[in-house]
């Protein structure tokens, strides 16, 4: 299963915790849960770097977070997309749609 | 923005629920984990070992989310405060050394600074102060009637009126009398109060753009015709103090000499007119000159040259444009009106090397400037020396203390603490220190600020406000920085370069590299030159101090009483009545039991001078008897008062008045070069070049030489007249009296009431504090330099100390093996001792090279020492010299005592 994985790029946690939130809210765990079944297991998401990502965003005003009830009866803090967060989130897409394309463009000509 | 802030506040004040928060937060994944490993098959041990190992430092994971919260950097401030003041409460003879003697180098500085601002630094509070410009450095006060030969300081009333209306370069021109005069007056009518006044052109106001705050200020009317203007602007503070700001003090009057004038309006607060650290009461126009001052008549007299001329440039014009037009001008009515037709070569050369200098006028103008810079720079050199020697020692206290912390800080690292968290925590330290003592020396500079003061004002009350103002906060708030940026360098870079490891296991083997710490003794070194520069000059001041003790004034000091009398306040003109006057005081006077002799005089000691040249009859003029002379007015009885023995022929007597030949007594230093190698007595003289006048005066006595204006002047030509023969209003009476000083002054006072009732009494005071109070700058120097030479010595004792208990402590375990293996304790004294002794001399050396170089800046304010005297080098040498060895031979001595079986235990 490990050697499977590879490595987040630098800077696209963000952007795939906004896209796992446009969907619904969530709480942590499930975020991590989510992004790692839609990528068949092949990014997991360290908690340590999930945790900080998620408290940096709340700070930028682009998610915010309200405590719920989750599937299990446990109390927790679900994140929800804000407005600017949805905006960032666009914003975002295209420039990695962008650069993946780019990227992909001098891949298979180069 | 607001969110992001409102976010922030929450999470610092709300600290408690957000913490538990993201406890709760991560607790929950950590169980959602867990179930999910659960229920994946894993038994329930195994699920939690495997998502702790997932999950890695808890802590760790925690801080991290604090830092993206953003909370971080203010809470580890505080956090880190708290910390600071707990070290500081575990050491605190540390912390008191280092907060007391950081206070005394922040707080001299600071007050120093706030004097050199005041003088310095300060535009005048008028309008556009960059504009002006001042005809000359403002170096000469008084009046002058000849041509100067050389650059031009004071001026005539006539040139000011010239210049103004023919120059094209300044938008106004101004003239005020560079004397400030003082004298009794009544306001209403009302008995006499000291009064001073600043006698100023009816253009001074509106040039320098200065509104009245009540009434009118003077304007040109005023200033046309001579006597025509008894009108009078008040100060603010004289306003205030005399009238408590009531407004109808517009239309009141005061008598000023003779003249009763009006006061037509209020100057603005905190305008002082033009010379920083003078306040006049208030501004009277330059066309009551003549009543101001008998016999003064500038207003048309070209050679009665007493003003200052302050313009103010019109816009667009440079200074050199303004300098190239004005000297233009100043040798076109040089030729034109100040010279005959056939101009002599003296008037020639007068003209040739006659120059007007603008200078900057934006500060004004400031005698005290001129005689107490040089001071206050020497003091701020001296006060900053000792502040960088307090950073240096207490970055070796930091240092010393950070050594013994290292492995405190090693185990943080360990635990995941950041080397910028480390060094972060040790900065707010230094910044604490530091602000600590700030906050104690700016309370010290405000106390230090009024006993400075002292030194310009000579004791009393000085305009000049050394209250720190914001640019002196602001001047110590750069200093605290750079002081905290200097000592909390050394640990910081300390702590940036230890080693993990080594660092942990410190202390539980043999001596590492690092209880060597080059760096540390690299401070103790510069420690050790800086004090030797500071010493060696707090030597010299001292020397100059004790040659100045030394010094023969050719007067005897002591037992002398000199009284300030103003005649002419009382309405005395300058006739057989006031004459009579004086005899019948000095008779009075001189009549008290215990009095010996009376004796009015022009001037006493370091009042100020008048000189002139003048032309021996019979003898040509050279180079030698052509210099300036010396002058004075006086009694009968002034040499015997002032103890002046008569060297040959005799002094003046009743008979010398005004139906005898005219007569006059010489020193020894005017008959030795005006009369090489023959007897003066019975030659003549008179003043200036004229030879018609060589037959004036009758020289009948040769007295001893005696210092006129200062201790440092050399010997020069001086020529005493009796006032019997030249009636004029002398306002010191000198009294030579035996017995007690206090009892003689209120019977001479009563001896001169019983003559007039009208003469106000001013100032009583003895030769002997005047020639004090003469070298009282120099005073001030040699105290302060000592006082902080002997700081700087006490700090750098405390340092070698310092790191020699350190050393010793850290090497006990070496100790032990040597003295196991067989040294005595005389070689382990000589291994400490040698080391400090070795340090020292370095440290010395490059003092000595340093401050030799320095010293020679301080020339001008030595006296009868050179800079590089010899004796005081070696003196503050060897007590530097012996003050290590002393500190050192504690430390010294505990390394001799140390047992090898302990010492070799010890971890």
């Amino acid at each position: 299963m490990a050697q499977k994985r590879i490595e987040l790029p630098q800077g696209t946690l963000d952007l795939l915790i906004l896209r796992t939130l446009a969907l619904e809210p969530q709480h942590g765990w499930a975020i991590s849960e989510r992004i790692q079944q839609i990528s068949s297991d092949v990014l997991l998401i360290q908690q340590g770097s999930l945790y900080p990502a998620l408290h940096r965003l709340e700070r930028r005003g682009w998610i915010k977070a309200k405590w719920g009830t989750s599937e299990n009866n446990r109390r927790a803090k679900y994140y929800e997309l804000t407005k600017t967060g949805r905006k960032q989130l666009e914003l975002e897409q295209d420039s990695w749609k962008k650069l993946a394309a780019a990227v992909a463009q001098i891949l298979e000509t180069a | 923005m607001l969110s992001d802030l409102l976010f922030r506040l929450r999470a610092l004040f709300r600290r408690k629920t957000v913490e538990a928060e993201l406890d709760e937060e991560l607790r929950s994944h950590f169980e959602n984990q867990v179930e999910k490993f659960v229920a994946s098959g894993l038994p329930r041990a195994e699920a939690v070992r495997r998502t702790r190992l997932e999950f890695g430092g808890y802590e760790q994971l925690k801080e991290e989310c604090r830092d993206a919260r953003g909370v971080n950097f203010i809470e580890t401030l505080l956090r880190d405060v708290r910390l600071g003041f707990r070290a500081m409460k575990r050491s605190p003879g540390l912390t008191l050394v280092a907060v007391l003697s950081l206070a005394l180098g922040i707080g001299a500085n600071t007050a120093i600074f706030s004097l050199l601002d005041a003088l310095l630094f300060t535009s005048l509070p008028v309008e556009e102060p960059s504009k002006l410009v001042l005809f000359g450095a403002g170096r000469w006060a008084g009046s002058q009637d000849t041509l100067p030969d050389r650059s031009w300081e004071l001026f005539s009333y006539p040139f000011y009126r010239e210049i103004s209306k023919q120059n094209a370069v300044y938008a106004g021109v101004t003239a005020v009398h560079s004397i400030e005069f003082s004298t009794h007056g009544g306001v209403d009518g009302g008995s006499a109060e000291l009064l001073k006044a600043d006698l100023v052109s009816g253009t001074f106001f509106s040039v320098l753009g200065v509104k009245p705050v009540l009434g009118r200020v003077l304007d040109e009317a005023d200033d046309q015709t001579p006597g025509a203007g008894p009108v009078a602007v008040a100060s603010y503070s004289w306003w205030k103090r005399r009238f408590l700001n009531n407004p109808s003090v517009l239309g009141k009057t005061f008598r000023f000499e003779s003249t009763v004038y009006t006061i037509v309006g209020v100057a603005p607060p905190g305008f002082f007119g033009t010379n920083v650290g003078q306040e006049p009461d208030v501004w009277i126009p330059l066309s009551m000159e003549k009543e101001i001052s008998p016999g003064w008549n500038g207003l048309n007299e070209k050679f009665f040259q007493s003003l200052y001329i302050i313009a103010r440039l019109k816009p667009g014009v440079t200074v050199e444009q303004a300098s190239a037009d004005t000297n233009f001008l100043f040798k076109q009515i040089l030729r034109s009106e100040y010279v005959s037709p056939q101009p002599t070569p003296k008037e020639l050369a007068a003209i040739q090397h006659a120059q007007i200098d603008l200078t900057s006028a934006a500060r004004g103008l400031s005698n005290l400037r001129i005689q107490y810079s040089l001071s206050l720079e020497i003091l701020m050199g001296v006060s900053g020396l000792v502040l960088l020697i307090a950073c240096a020692n207490i970055a070796n206290l930091l240092l010393a203390r950070g050594t013994a912390r290292s492995r405190e800080f090693a185990v943080r690292a360990a635990l995941g603490a950041s080397r910028l968290r480390l060094s972060a925590q040790l900065a707010t330290e230094s910044l604490l220190f530091a602000l600590l003592g700030t906050g104690l020396g700016v309370v010290m500079a405000w106390r230090a600020g009024d006993f400075l003061l002292g030194m310009p004002a000579g004791g009393g009350h000085s305009p000049l406000s050394a209250t720190p103002d914001l640019r002196v906060l602001a001047f110590s708030l750069l200093l605290t920085i750079l002081t905290a940026l200097l000592f909390g360098m050394a640990p910081a870079i300390r702590s940036a370069q230890f080693q993990l490891t080594s660092s942990l296991k410190d202390g539980r083997g043999t001596v590492r590299a690092q209880a060597k710490s080059p760096l540390a003794r690299a401070l103790l070194v510069l420690q050790i030159a800086l004090s030797l520069v500071l010493l060696a000059s707090a030597g010299l001041f001292l020397r100059t101090l004790l040659n100045f003790a030394h010094v023969d004034t050719g007067f005897e000091k002591q037992n002398v009483l000199v009284f300030q009398l103003d005649e002419y306040a009382a309405g005395y003109q300058p006739d057989a009545r006031l004459e009579n006057l004086l005899n019948q005081i000095e008779e009075r006077v001189g009549a008290v039991p215990g009095v010996r002799a009376a004796s009015f005089s022009l001037f006493t000691f370091n009042q100020g001078e008048w000189s002139n040249d003048v032309t021996l009859e019979g003898i040509s003029r050279n180079s030698e008897n052509s210099e300036e002379v010396l002058m004075n007015r006086v009694g009968a009885g002034y040499f015997a008062a002032l103890g002046l023995p008569v060297l040959s022929g005799r002094t003046f007597t009743p008979r010398d008045n005004e139906r005898g030949p005219m007569v006059a007594v010489i020193d020894e230093t005017m008959a030795r070069r005006f009369f090489p190698g023959e007897s003066p007595i019975g030659r003549h003289f008179g003043f200036g070049d004229d030879p018609a006048h060589s037959g004036d005066y009758e020289i009948i006595g040769v007295v001893k030489n005696a210092k006129y204006e200062s201790l440092r002047e050399r010997p020069h030509p001086a020529a005493y007249f009796p006032h019997s023969q030249h009636v004029t209003y002398l306002p010191n009476l000198a009294v030579k009296f035996s017995g007690d000083a206090a009892q003689i002054t209120q019977q001479a006072r009563l001896a001169i009431e019983e003559v007039t009732r009208d003469v106000p009494i001013g100032e009583v005071s003895t030769l002997a504090v005047e020639v004090d109070s003469s070298v009282s700058k120099y005073r001030l120097v040699a105290q302060l330099s000592l006082f902080f030479g002997l700081l700087a010595v006490f700090l750098v004792s405390i340092g070698i100390y310092g790191l020699f208990s350190y050393t010793v402590a850290r090497r006990t375990n070496e100790i032990g093996i040597r003295m196991a293996l067989g040294a005595k304790p005389s070689e382990i004294m000589g291994m400490v001792l040698s080391e400090g002794v070795l340090l020292t001399l370095l440290g010395l050396l490059i003092g000595l090279s340093v401050s030799l170089g320095l010293t020679r800046l301080l020339s001008s304010f030595l006296f009868d020492v050179g800079p590089n005297d010899p004796l005081t080098f070696a003196l503050a040498t060897i007590f530097l010299i012996l003050v290590s060895l002393m500190a050192c031979y504690i430390p010294a001595r505990r390394a001799t005592r140390v047992d090898p079986m302990v010492a070799l235990r010890y971890e």
